[in-house]
Order: C-alpha cells, then structure tokens, then sequence
C-alpha cells in the first residue's frame, strides 16, 4: 500500500494542475479591450453658419448673435469588419444627440460655444480577432447630464462681403474631453480643428468648402476603426436659393464631407458622408432658419453613419 | 446627493428689494448706500443686537434652524458683468432682455483638524467621519445662458465643470456637511455636465408690473404681479422651491450644507442635486402658490434618472407669502413634499435582518453601500415603493436695510432611508445676514448662523445595529441633534472677486454624540462675470 503513496501525490499534483489549468484565463479573457473613443464626426458649423457642416461666412454687422438646437439620428456610425475574417460588428449601432450651440458675432470676427449632448448611444459587443469590444449604453435615464467633448471656436472671415461671389476665411476650435470613452462620445484627450473656410454667392446659387486639420492625439492603430491620430478634414456644398413665403426663403443642396487620417492618407482610415440638406430662413433683422438634412455614407468607416437625419433651429441676428 | 448644485440664489431678493427702496427714496442703487443716518444705523445696531440675541436664545434652546438654497439671482444694477457692459455700450438692453449670459468660478478649501472619536467604521461599517486631519475643496466653474424664445417665454441652459475632494468620501454628516457644493460620486479630475435645460412660460394676469432684474438664470423683463408661470425641462428643484433666504447666493454667503434648504427635505435628485419634471406657479400679488413633480434617481443618492414619472416621482406644494412689519419686507413660507420612491424603511430591514440574521449587510446582492458589518441589517433587503413626506416652514424678515435673519424648520416622517439630500429627520436653521454697508464695504456680507439636524428613533435605532445609509453609519451610535454653527465674511475685492474665510463648528458628526467635535476651517474664492 505504501508504495502507492507517491503515486497518489503524483496524481493529486496532476489533478491540480489540470485544475489550475482549467482555471486559467481564457483566450477571451486574454483579449485586448478597445477604450473606446469620439465616434461622432459630424463636426456642425458654428451656430449661424447656415449650412450643417459648412460655413456661409456671413458674419457682419455691430454685435450679433446666434444660438442653435440640433438634433439627429445616426446609425451604424461604427461598424468594424475583422481584417481577417470579414465579420463585421456594429460596436455602435445608434447615436441620437442633441446640441446646442450659442455664438457672438462682431464685425467678421465670430466665437461661439457648442455642447454636444448624447442622448442614446448603443450597440453590439463582441470579439473580433484579438479585440474584445464593449458597446456603450448610453441614454437619458443611466447619463442624465452628460456633456461630450464640448467646444469652443472662433471664426473670422477674411476676404469677400456678405453675399459676394467669394469669401474665404478661416477657423479655429478647441475641443474639451467631456463625457467617457467607454460610451464612445468622447476621446478622453484635448483636440483643435483649424480650418480654411470658402464660401459664395452666385445669383440663386451659393456654395461653401473647408479643408482642415484635426489635431488628435488619440492614436490606437493597431485596433481595428480606432482613431489613427490626426486627420485631414474636408468638405464642399452648394445649393440653390428658392422664393419661400414672404419674409422668407428656401435653401436646398447638398453637402459632402468627411475626414481622413493622416497615417493613411485617403488609403485607409477615411470616411465621408453624403448629407443632402434644406432650410427654411427668415429674411430680417433677426432671422429664424429651420434645417433637415438627410445622409448616407459615401465611405463608411469610424463616425461615418451608414445613414443619418439631423434637424436644426437656428435664431440669428445683429444689430 | 447634490449638494452643489443649488448654488446660485443670489442676491436677487436683496438686490431687488436695494432698488425698490432707492427708487422710493428717490436714489440709486448707490444713493441708497449713503441714505443710511446714523440714526438710521444706531436703530439699526439697536434691532441687530435685539435679533442676536433672540438668535442665541434660539441656539441655546435647540429649537429652530434652517436652511439656503435657491437659485441664482440677478446681479444688481451697476454691478459688473459682461450684459451690464453690453449694455453701457448700448448694445444690449437690460431692463428687457431677448438673452443673457453671465458665469462663475468658484473655488473652496477646507481643512479639519483631527477630533476625538472613541470609534470609527466600528465592525466593518462604513460612513464614519474619519478622525484624521483632512482636506477637501471644490472648484466649480459655471456658465448661464438665457434665451428669449417668444411672448412669455424663456429657455435656460446651463453647462458646469466642477471638480472636488470631500471630506472621507463624503461620509459621516448629516445636514453639516462643511461645502454645499459637494457631490456625491464627484472626482477631482474635472467633470462637465449639464446642470439644467429647461423652458420657462409665463402668462401674465394682470395687477402691477413687477421688474425682474437680469441675472443668471433670469432674463431683465418686467412680469404682471398676477401671473401663470409653467417650467419644464431640466433643473434643480431649488430653483423654484425654497429659494435662499434673501436670495443670497450660496457662492456668497454660508458654506454649509444645511443652509442651503430644509436638510430634511429629501427632493428628488439626481446625485447632483438635479431633475427633470414640470412646474406651475399661480403668483397674486404678495402671494404665491406652487406644484412641482420631479424625477427621482433610479438607486438612492446615484446618478442615473428614473422617468416613469407616474410611478416614482417627488411632489411638492408651497405657498408663499411676502409682507412688511415696520417697513421691512419680509417674506414667509410653507413646504411640503410628498415622494414615491424604491426606498428601504429602516423597520422592514430591521425586521429582515431580526428574521434571518443571513439578511445583514454583507450578503445583500441588490443596490448597497458596501459595508461590511455582518452583524448589521441593511436597507438593501427593504427596498420596495415607499413614501417619504414631510412638511416645513420658512421665514426671513428685513431688520434693517442691510440686515435680515431667517429661520427654517422641517419635519419629515423619518421612516424610510435618505434618498437624495441628507440623512436628516428633521432639521431647523436660524441664521443672521448683514452686508457691509454699515462699514463702507456694501458688496461684503458676513452672517452667522445654526443648523440643527435630528434624525427619527427608528432611523436611530437602524443606525445603532450597525445600518448604515446613503452617508452616515459609525457602526454604534450613542443618538444625539447633529449641531453646526457657521460663521463667515465674504470680502469683496475687484467688483467682481469674493474671498471668504468661514468657521464650522460641528457638535455630534452623524447624530452620534459618542464622536465630535468637528471643526472645519475654510476659505472661498468666488468670481462672477
């Protein structure tokens, strides 16, 4: 019997050890974990700036002012496909905000405040290749008071008049981390835009563009649709002006823009957005412009919704 | 928890009231400073030491005490500010505003030294006032923007950074907690939030037109003295009910927690001290009668909102009467409140736990707050839609031109656990303003006051087996009125910049007799623009 007694301790070492083994993290466990980011790209004009994106440059006048309430719907802003494997996963699936936006004009000169204000971020989890994904969930109930990556700018426009056929000028933002990165509504690090700024008016038709930089230290590379560091902004519209009811008239056209990382210049990392857009603007002293526009990606990557809608209310004015 | 929030309750009430009398006198703003005798100020010393020592007589007998709130208060005319500015520039217009914007810092340091305690988070209990020497601070940044939307109508957004440090995770106080502007689940990396959003509409009925002064969350217009007033939206429900006592604001006047409103009215809140729900108002003349329902959170003293509004809600009544003894206004009223909530009544988790001793505090797996006493019962295992009521009065008369007291005292049922305020029962707060025009400083303000808390026998006895709550619970407790005096002078220096130092004196930390006392010692930088 005795003789057994090593054997026993033998078997007892292996039981352990194939339960310890057992025990030991999983793959899964072992995945990497995505922190998350500022999923939103649809970077709005200041308030006053007429169009969604671009800026009509249409500051003039003693002191003015202008305040904007935007909202809007996008889905599938971020859906990542595994390189390998071609399984796509919609990590963000949903995205509703709200903004509000206030701005003080002077001259040609123009600085305004922009509060992004989530109101349901959601999506699906799961695991592509080495990433385990966690998708926000993030609405009204669980994150009352959020206020994500909020900003404040100043524009100024340098050449041109009001309703002349070019004006040019130029832009610049700082935006504040706000908000967490787990919900996918903020990087969690300080960025800038700068932007040059174009904008016309030509009979019944005028038109805007922008090209820019982001500044953005948020660099997670490796990890599939995750920022790439700074990027390359640019943008164009144009539309045509059409008689409204007295007092007022309608703006109709499209708007394109998007982003693209420097790392991978319009290679990789680059999405761009459709938005086809009208208004309803209010000619006076103190104008009232109601916005919708409607959008579907041209080249869907990170921020850039399969489709979107946005609504806006502008009040602006000068004395 | 909220705390902070409420802040702004400035000085509207004094200011408007600075103006009212100037006009009478046939003086400005600055005018009416000078317009005091010395007469006028040997009567006016004469009724202060009068009220001083009714005050005293009321600290000594334990009885009344009170509390601030409000909401933010018009800046005076001539005050400096950026409208104001706009406005001597002759591009904006004051008295009849179509928007406004004004901001605040504030910054607020407190240290404690260490104090006597026999025990401390005794048998794994966790809301102890630790007995070391601490500090806590706050910053607060703040920025109020209004709009004109139409006839009557007005919308407020209000952004806020704030970032703190309290004292022992904000544990261990009842209604004495040293800073109003604390937050429960605050950090000191900087947070920014939206602190309200919300739509105003009033519909005028007639009498006197009444000026509004502009200020942070209130646009410069004129309102009928009779009048509909319905809000919506997003705010703090201090802004409308139990505005601070001569509407100083809180950044200007006393620190401690339990001057801001009743510390036994539990309003429903948001860990911040915000809500979303509607308001209506019917003003007549000097009366005033309001209705509010508002959300509450969703676990008790968290962030996240519970919406169903028709199932767990906070309701309040209060009606308002203003008034003049002697040519001094006055104002007086009466408050109650009535919550539906997911709360634990502190006799069912006794009764759990006396039932199966397994029901303690430790194995609880619902929403806690992560004591380790296993030999104490635990609101976890109570919590069901229960009521929490409670009624108060308030009180506040002018003795002098620049001199006012107050007082304040609630009775709240104490059965069931705090769910968004304070630990407090009951509560009672009598408290003396003076500003310093007496000494030629007419934008400093000094005040003294005292805040008594009490909590229920049931919540005592909870307490004592070891239950802790949303902020108090040392493990035992030997029951006893938690007490604070708070004393400060607000200098003002540069027009726009406050420096404050305060003294606490806190008798009783967390109604537990057997540890305190505490003293907190703190200084305020407050600017506004």
């Amino acid at each position: 019997m005795a003789s057994f007694k090593p054997h026993r301790s033998c078997v007892r070492v292996l039981l352990a050890a194939l339960a310890l083994l057992s025990f030991r993290p999983l793959p899964a466990d072992a995945q990497q974990q995505p922190a998350g980011f500022a999923v939103e790209r649809f970077y709005q004009s200041a308030p006053g700036g007429g169009w969604f994106i671009m800026d009509d440059l249409d500051i003039s006048g003693r002191l003015g002012g202008a305040i904007s309430i935007t909202s809007g719907y996008a889905r599938n802003p971020l859906v990542i496909t595994d390189p390998d494997s071609k399984q796509k996963l919609a990590v963000v699936s949903q995205e509703a905000f709200l903004d509000i936006g206030g701005a003080v004009t002077y001259h040609r000169f123009r600085a305004y405040l922009d509060l992004p204000m989530p109101l349901s971020v959601t999506g699906t989890s799961g695991t592509l290749g080495p990433y385990q994904f966690t998708a926000p969930s993030v609405n009204l109930g669980t994150t009352p008071d959020t206020v994500s990556d909020f900003r404040i700018g100043v524009d100024t426009r340098l050449l041109g008049e009001p309703g002349s056929l070019l004006r040019l000028g130029a832009g610049a933002q700082v935006i504040f981390p706000s908000g967490n990165r787990s919900d996918y509504v903020s990087d969690a690090r300080y960025r800038a835009m700068f932007r040059f700024l174009a904008a016309g008016d030509a009979g019944a038709y005028s038109y805007a563009g922008q090209l820019g930089v982001h500044v953005r230290p948020l660099n997670d590379a490796p990890v599939p649709g995750s920022p790439n560091g700074s990027e390359f902004l640019y943008g164009i519209s144009g539309g045509r002006r059409f008689a409204g009811p007295t007092g007022w008239r309608f703006v109709a056209g499209p708007e394109i823009y998007g982003e693209t990382a420097f790392h991978q210049f319009f290679s990789g990392e680059t999405g761009t957005e459709a938005l086809l857009t009208g208004r309803l603007e209010q000619i006076g002293e103190r104008k009232l412009r109601i916005k919708l526009g409607v959008g579907h990606a041209l080249v869907q990557n990170f921020g850039a919704a399969q489709w979107r809608v946005v609504f806006g209310v502008e009040l602006f004015g000068h004395k | 928890m909220h705390f902070r929030s409420l802040i702004l309750a400035v000085t509207r009430y004094v200011y408007r009231r600075e103006r009212r009398a100037a006009v009478s006198d046939g003086y400005g703003c600055d005018g009416s400073d000078r317009s005091l005798g010395r007469a006028n100020l040997v009567s006016l010393f004469n009724r202060a030491r009068s009220v001083m020592l009714v005050l005293t007589s009321c600290l000594l007998a334990s009885s009344l005490a009170s509390a601030q709130n409000g909401t933010p208060a018009p800046r005076p005319e001539g005050e400096d500010s950026l409208m104001q500015v706009l406005t001597d520039k002759g591009l904006h217009d004051i008295e009849n505003e179509s928007w406004n914007a004004y901001g605040q810092f504030t910054y607020i340091s407190s240290w404690k030294p260490s104090f006597d305690a026999p025990y401390t988070n005794l048998n794994g209990s966790i809301n102890s006032l630790l007995p070391t020497a601490e500090r806590s601070f706050t910053g607060t940044a703040t920025l109020y923007l209004g709009l004109r939307l139409w006839k009557g109508a007005e919308a407020y957004l209000v952004p806020e950074l704030i970032s703190e440090q309290p004292f022992s995770q904000l544990r261990g106080l009842g209604g004495a907690i040293q800073n109003f502007e604390l937050q429960k689940g605050g950090a000191s990396v900087p947070q920014v939030y939206r602190s309200r959003l919300f739509l105003k509409q009033t519909i005028g009925l007639g009498g006197k037109s009444d000026v509004e002064e502009s200020g942070p969350l209130q646009l410069g217009t004129h309102y009928d003295s009779r009048r509909l007033v319905f809000v919506a939206g997003n705010f703090t429900i201090l802004d409308f009910f139990d505005t601070n006592a001569f509407d100083i604001d809180p950044r200007q006047g006393f620190l401690s927690l339990g001057f801001m409103t009743y510390a036994a009215y539990d309003f429903a809140s948001d860990a911040r001290g915000y809500s979303y729900g509607g308001i209506g108002e019917f003003h007549w003349d000097d009366w005033a009668v309001r209705y509010g329902r508002i959300t509450p959170p969703k676990q008790p003293n968290q962030l996240p909102v519970d919406f169903r509004l028709l199932k767990y809600y906070g309701d309040q009544v209060e009606v308002e009467h203003k008034h003049t003894i002697h040519e001094q206004e006055g104002m007086i009223r009466v408050l109650g409140y009535r919550n539906r909530e997911n709360m634990g009544r502190f006799s069912d988790a006794i009764a759990a736990f006396d039932a199966n001793p397994q029901e303690n505090a430790t194995t609880c797996t619902g929403f806690n707050y992560g004591s380790q006493n296993a030999g104490a019962p635990d609101l976890c295992w109570a919590r069901k839609p229960n009521i929490k009521e409670g009624i108060g009065a308030f009180a506040e008369q002018y003795i002098g031109h620049d001199i006012g007291v107050f007082a304040r005292g609630m009775y709240s049922d104490g059965k069931t656990e705090v769910y968004a305020y304070t630990s407090t029962d009951r509560s009672a707060t009598v408290g003396v303003l003076a500003k310093g025009s007496v000494w030629s400083r007419s934008k400093d303000l000094t005040g003294i006051g005292g805040n008594l808390g009490w909590i229920s026998n049931i919540h005592a006895k909870y307490l004592g087996m070891g239950g802790v709550d949303g902020f108090i619970g040392d493990g035992a407790i030997t029951a006893g009125s938690e007490r604070s005096l708070d004393m400060f002078y607000s200098a003002n220096l540069g027009k726009v910049y406050w420096l404050t130092g305060d003294y606490q004196h806190i008798t009783n930390p967390g109604f537990n007799a057997a540890r305190g006392p505490v003293n907190v010692f703190t200084v305020r930088v407050h600017g506004e623009f």
